[in-house]
């Protein structure tokens, strides 16, 4: 019964991410010289840190089988509404006039994270709401309240202290790339090595199970919704700091390049598998055929082309992957079917 | 009706109550509410709306959906007016100055392409539905922006504006489509074998295949007909707006998906009318409307209607308490495979 | 060892269990003793009473009278709780475990050990798992992941999980699942080693052969009573089979005949590896045979074949003299080859829709009128017409199919497979999991059919059920047919057919 170690194909099935992204850095580190330069790794690095933020608090909600598509709308109100905090009233800062202090706006900016995240998982755990609806509904009403804030106006003149966190340096390394990889060698000790982390892989994998092991689904549910709001809310920081001015349409769109991301890293969207170290390489593959395809040249607009196609074909051979791994006879195949059915 | 009767009758027809409920409120708050002009603009606001949701309906009811449906307007919206425009500035065309029919062939066509690229790619490779249209919605939205560079196409052409700009009699032409394609996906959905068949799907696929329905070939259909119709939409939209911007439709998947489902069409699939479904499309745009009347900011608006979704739905998920909880209860926890209590046969032997 | 009503102390003693459900008596005063080590059977029909008493036992459902007695102790009132602190634990065909995980996660799960540090101990979880699993005499690496193991290597995990947490008695709940012979040895050996350490099992199975392959004793259940606790070496199977279906009512006698009729399907030759060899079969309008053997001797997968939800294989198939062929079940409706799916929830009834779009779904394309819209007064003449033919009962026409009862599901699904106008009838068990009332009406409906012309083929192990209904019985054993029985010699019994079954008998 001892499983023989090996089998080629489905080890190229786990690591397809990185062999991706290595076929990714080779074709445009051949394709143009400066692609494999410090500078343009870190700049794809920048430029993923609020996509790569975004990602975690998604990954946490997949793993457990739930999306939280409002995470978009929590970025942009957060952003929005912390950047009104901070300013001053009137053109040209378009502010509330408060001009609170940054560590309290902070404060607040995790405060709306969270209770975002809170009303979520209370309405899918509580009042056993589908989570679809849930969240697609408070998209909607979270991306109103952005708009209603400062009126669709956009926000400027922030303080610098608050705007460190996007475009200062530590030494040679942006504190945004800092941040972003610390928190996914965070998220992935959670997800790995704490027995909350476990449980989210149990409820993802087989709720009831996990029901019969001790685990309560539903608080840890909830808790997922929560790590979701208050990422959004670290991102809008960032991104806040990236753009230097707050404007209300920030991350309108995001929530399927975020989803994007997490699956083409091997998160699935069933809930119970894939690693945040997987996610991260879906963050960096998507960051760097943006980069890359800037190189060579390519018109920014064919860039989301091909990111499309890339995560179509990422998904095409994950779809056949089925075929090289485990028994999978038809009756399997049809028992699968019959439980999705009734599920 | 007895008293017992009435709450299910209410939650039955749920999208027509709160219909009701909205249209008397802004009647009693808002001054000209109630005329007929305005009711007239209400419908013809909801008519992209209203074709991408019939479109949407389709695949819902067969158990899947089409995220990229929402480029797919964009996409064919901006072909639609490019290719009957002259290059540069000040329309920024393609220059090849189509004949508007022959445009808007193209654009169908491409629709349905899309579709039936969707549909070939869930059934025949087996990626899943999420993915394989959320790619194409990333994928087709590039596309667009690539045509153009991102610049926006003017429409002189008045054949071609006439689907958003024209009138029959003293009807917008938006809303005679709107309605007449309603009343046609309904008939459709409810009175042809097609339909029929598209309901036992979503329901049960492997029930529908046992009954000699083909769920792939249906499947690969109703994605066709989601990109027609989206396609559709993309020169309506384009056409009353006299240009095309390569962000045409952006984000409209969401309220798409929440009119479908608060007009009671379920995201699993088998349930639910297009009736239902233009009921969802009507409550959205009357509350907008609406709001706008009472000098409500734009801002409000968006708010207000996501909340209106929520209810809508807290109130649909308490529904199954009111009405044959067995249901629920059979549903959720199916009936092991020849396990019920009554299955009465023991197997003298063994393998 | 195996001596049930020895003087030992017993491990547990179930003492005037009752059970009431709405309106059903479903345990009486049931008396029921386990000792350390043993290995008990526990069979009957379904409905018979077997997993009530189990779940009476594991808390599932509290008695309603009697007492639970484990280890001198007395509970009137079982909670999941206290049966699991007790080490008492269900191996259920649902399985408890998460796919996506590694074995050792499994095991632990819920439980995770963690260092000083607070981090999950993964190289304890490893290390432990892997000695457990020696102790236990298992050979698996605990890295594996459970969704590439077999059926029976998941069963014995979930019993090494069970194990692990001090489990003492141990109920496996194999109901409707059946495994591979070599996945049965596997199984089987492994409960042999644990019962050596003292572990008690309670097997419950439709599968006789296994009661006697594994059991020291076995308890029979009929109608919620014990009817009798039994050393396995004291019994033959048909002895056994006597005692599980009582002195039965006979549900309903068709009249057995020798059909001369024209020849409806002829099988020639046909072949699908894996699924069956060079089948001859040969069918005549209104006949009924009956198709009987193992689970996998091939007797399901020829229907399917036929039908055209799995391929049909080589060899020739003559249909009223032609040729046929089915490449999905569109085809064999077409051709006027129903079929009738053994799992009714899966592939039967379209539960969420109503009565009457069920009943039309086959033909619905050819109810159109020639505007292609559904001719609604010719449709609703079918059905109310074909409702009343089956006997379906219902208010109305327009119900989900969902909220009928599982007879009343079933005759639907006669019914739309009636509406076609089949030539060929193909039944997957078509009395599992009804009443007994439905069942006796749905056999009347078969024979009805065959009355009318169609040839009919009843796919079953219900071998007593086959005998009163069919005309012939064919008897397959891996991929073949090995006999044939007229059931209206007197000289065909039931232990006949049985040892064709079992593949004991000179090949036809």
């Amino acid at each position: 019964m001892r499983i023989t170690k090996g089998a080629v194909l489905p080890r190229l099935f786990d690591n397809l991410i990185w062999i991706l992204l290595l076929a990714a850095v080779a074709t445009f580190s051949l394709s143009s010289d400066r692609f494999l330069t410090a500078d343009n790794l870190t700049n794809i690095l920048i430029h993923s840190s609020v996509l790569g933020i975004m990602v975690i608090g998604q990954s946490f909600t997949l793993i457990t089988g739930n999306f939280d598509l409002s995470a978009e709308s929590s970025l942009g109100l957060i952003a929005v509404g912390g950047a009104f905090l901070l300013t001053a009233a009137g053109e040209p800062s378009n502010g509330s006039g408060l001009q609170l202090n940054p560590i309290l706006t902070i404060v607040v900016m995790l405060g709306v994270g969270l209770v975002i995240g809170w009303i979520n998982g209370f309405l899918i755990t509580h009042l056993k709401m589908n989570n679809f609806i849930v969240t697609l509904s408070m998209l909607i009403i979270v991306r109103g309240l952005a708009f209603l804030i400062t009126q669709g106006k956009t926000v400027t003149n922030l303080p610098e202290s608050f705007k460190a966190l996007g475009h200062e340096s530590i030494g040679p390394f942006p504190i945004s790339v800092v941040v972003v990889l610390v928190a996914f060698l965070l998220a992935y000790i959670v997800t790995r090595y704490t027995r909350f982390g476990r449980d989210l892989y149990a409820i993802g994998g087989n709720r009831d199970a996990a029901l019969a092991s001790g685990i309560d689904p539903d608080r840890r549910i909830r808790q997922v919704y929560l790590i979701s709001g208050a990422m959004a809310a670290l991102a809008a920081w960032i991104e806040l700091g990236r753009l230097g001015v707050g404007a209300t349409r920030i991350g309108e769109g995001m929530i399927f390049e975020i989803q994007a991301a997490a699956v083409i890293g091997g998160i699935s969207l069933f809930g119970g598998r894939g690693t945040m170290i997987g996610a991260l390489g879906g963050v960096l593959l998507l960051s760097s055929i943006d980069s890359g395809l800037n190189l060579m040249r390519v018109s920014g607009f064919a860039i989301d082309m091909v990111r499309g196609i890339v995560i179509l074909l990422a998904m095409l051979i994950d779809a056949q992957k089925a075929r090289y791994k485990g028994p999978s006879t038809a009756s399997t195949v049809i028992a699968t079917q019959l439980k999705a059915r009734t599920g | 009706m007895r008293f017992s009767k009435i709450i299910p009758f209410l939650l039955n027809n749920l999208i027509w109550f709160l219909l009701l409920g909205v249209i008397i409120f802004f009647g009693l708050t808002t001054d000209n509410f109630l005329a007929p002009n305005n009711f007239a603009n209400i419908l013809f606001n909801a008519s992209v709306l209203g074709v991408l949701v019939i479109g949407q309906s389709f695949t819902l009811l067969t158990g899947n959906f089409d995220l990229s449906a929402e480029s797919t307007l964009g996409l064919c919206g901006l072909l639609g007016v490019w290719l009957i425009t002259s290059a540069g500035a000040p329309r920024y065309g393609s220059g090849w100055m189509l004949p508007p029919i022959l445009s808007i062939l193209v654009i169908l066509v491409i629709g349905m392409l899309i579709g039936w690229l969707n549909g070939v790619l869930i059934t025949k490779l087996k990626v899943n539905n999420f993915v394989v249209t959320l790619a194409m919605l990333i994928t087709i939205r590039g596309l667009t922006l690539l045509i153009n560079n991102g610049q926006t196409a003017y429409s002189i052409s008045d054949e071609y504006n006439w689907l958003g700009m024209g009138k029959l009699g003293s009807v917008p032409v938006p809303v005679v489509v709107l309605l007449l394609f309603f009343v046609v996906a309904h008939i459709i959905t409810t009175y042809t074998p097609f339909g029929r068949e598209l309901y036992s799907i979503g329901a049960n696929r492997n029930a529908a295949l046992a009954s000699g329905v083909k769920p792939d070939r249906r499947i690969i259909q109703v994605y066709m007909i989601s990109g027609l119709l989206a396609a559709f939409a993309g020169w309506m939209l384009s056409a009353r707006l006299t240009n095309a911007m390569s962000s045409m439709g952006k984000g409209m998947i969401f309220e798409v998906f929440a009119a479908a489902v608060i007009g009671g069409i379920s995201l699993k699939g088998g349930q639910g009318s297009l009736i239902g479904a233009l009921g969802g499309v009507l409550l959205l745009t009357t509350i907008g409307a609406g709001l706008n009347l009472m000098d409500v900011s734009v801002y409000w608006i968006q708010a207000i209607r996501g909340l209106i979704i929520l209810v809508a739905m807290l109130i649909e998920a308490q529904k199954v308490r009111y009405i044959a909880p067995t249901a629920i209860a059979s549903r959720t926890a199916p009936t092991p495979l020849a396990s019920g209590p009554t299955s009465g046969e023991t197997h003298v032997h063994s393998n | 060892m195996s001596d049930a009503i020895s003087a030992q102390p017993f491990m547990v003693e179930m003492r005037k269990i009752t059970k009431d459900f709405p309106g059903v008596r479903a345990l009486t005063d049931i008396d029921f003793r386990l000792q350390p080590g043993e290995l008990r059977g526990l069979v009957g029909k379904n409905g018979a009473g077997k997993s009530t008493l189990m779940n009476v036992l594991t808390g599932v459902y509290p008695s309603d009278s009697g007492e639970i007695v484990v280890r001198g102790k007395a509970y009137t009132r079982m909670t999941t709780t206290i049966s699991r602190q007790l080490g008492i634990a269900c191996v259920h065909q649902h399985s408890q475990l998460v796919p996506p995980l590694s074995i050792a996660e499994n095991v632990f799960c819920g439980n995770l050990p963690t260092t000083k540090l607070g981090l999950v101990d993964w190289a304890k979880i490893h290390r432990e798992t892997d000695e457990r699993l020696k102790r236990l005499g298992l050979d698996i690496d605990g890295l594996r992941k459970v969704e590439g193991l077999s059926v029976a290597e998941r069963q014995i995990i979930e019993i090494a999980k069970a194990l692990f947490a001090d489990a003492e008695v141990i109920i496996l709940d194999e109901a409707t699942a059946p495994l591979p012979k070599n996945e049965v040895e596997m199984l089987f050996n492994f409960v042999r080693r644990q019962r050596e350490r003292g572990v008690a099992f309670i097997y419950i199975s439709h599968y006789l052969e296994e009661i006697f392959e594994l059991c020291d004793t076995v308890t029979v259940m009929k109608d919620g009573r014990n009817i009798g606790d039994f050393k396995v070496a004291d019994l033959t199977q048909p002895d056994l089979i006597r005692l599980i279906s009582g002195s039965e009512v006979e549900l309903f006698k068709h009249a057995a005949r020798t059909v001369n009729g024209k020849v409806m399907l002829n099988i020639q030759g046909l072949n699908r590896p894996g699924a069956y060899n060079h089948l001859d079969l040969t069918i005549r309008k209104g006949e009924i045979i009956g198709l009987t053997g193992l689970e996998g001797c091939g007797k399901d997968a020829l229907a399917r074949g036929l039908f055209g939800l799995e391929p049909m294989g080589e060899g020739q198939v003559l249909l009223e003299g032609k040729p046929y062929r089915a490449s999905d079940p569109r085809a064999a409706l077409n051709h006027g080859v129903a079929y009738l799916p053994r799992d009714r929830h899966g592939f039967g009834i379209v539960g969420l829709r109503s009565i009457r779009e069920n009943i039309t779904l086959p033909i619905i394309s050819r109810l159109a009128n020639r505007l292609g819209f559904i001719a609604t007064t010719k449709e609703t003449e079918l059905v109310s017409q074909l409702i009343r033919k089956l006997n379906v009962k219902t208010t109305s026409m327009n119900q989900a199919v969902q909220f009928l009862s599982g007879g009343n599901q079933q005759k639907v699904v006669f019914a739309k497979l009636a509406s076609v106008n089949p030539r060929v009838l193909l039944l997957d068990e078509p009395t599992q999991g009804v009443d007994v009332q439905a069942k006796t009406e749905i056999l009347k409906i078969v024979d009805q059919l065959s009355l009318e012309g169609v040839a009919v083929v009843v796919i079953s192990e219900e071998i007593r059920e086959l005998l009163d209904t069919c005309d012939r019985i064919l008897v397959m054993f891996k991929g073949q047919i090995v006999a044939e029985f007229q059931t209206g010699d007197p000289a065909t019994t039931v232990e006949h057919i049985l040892n064709a079954v079992e593949g004991t008998a000179q090949p036809r």
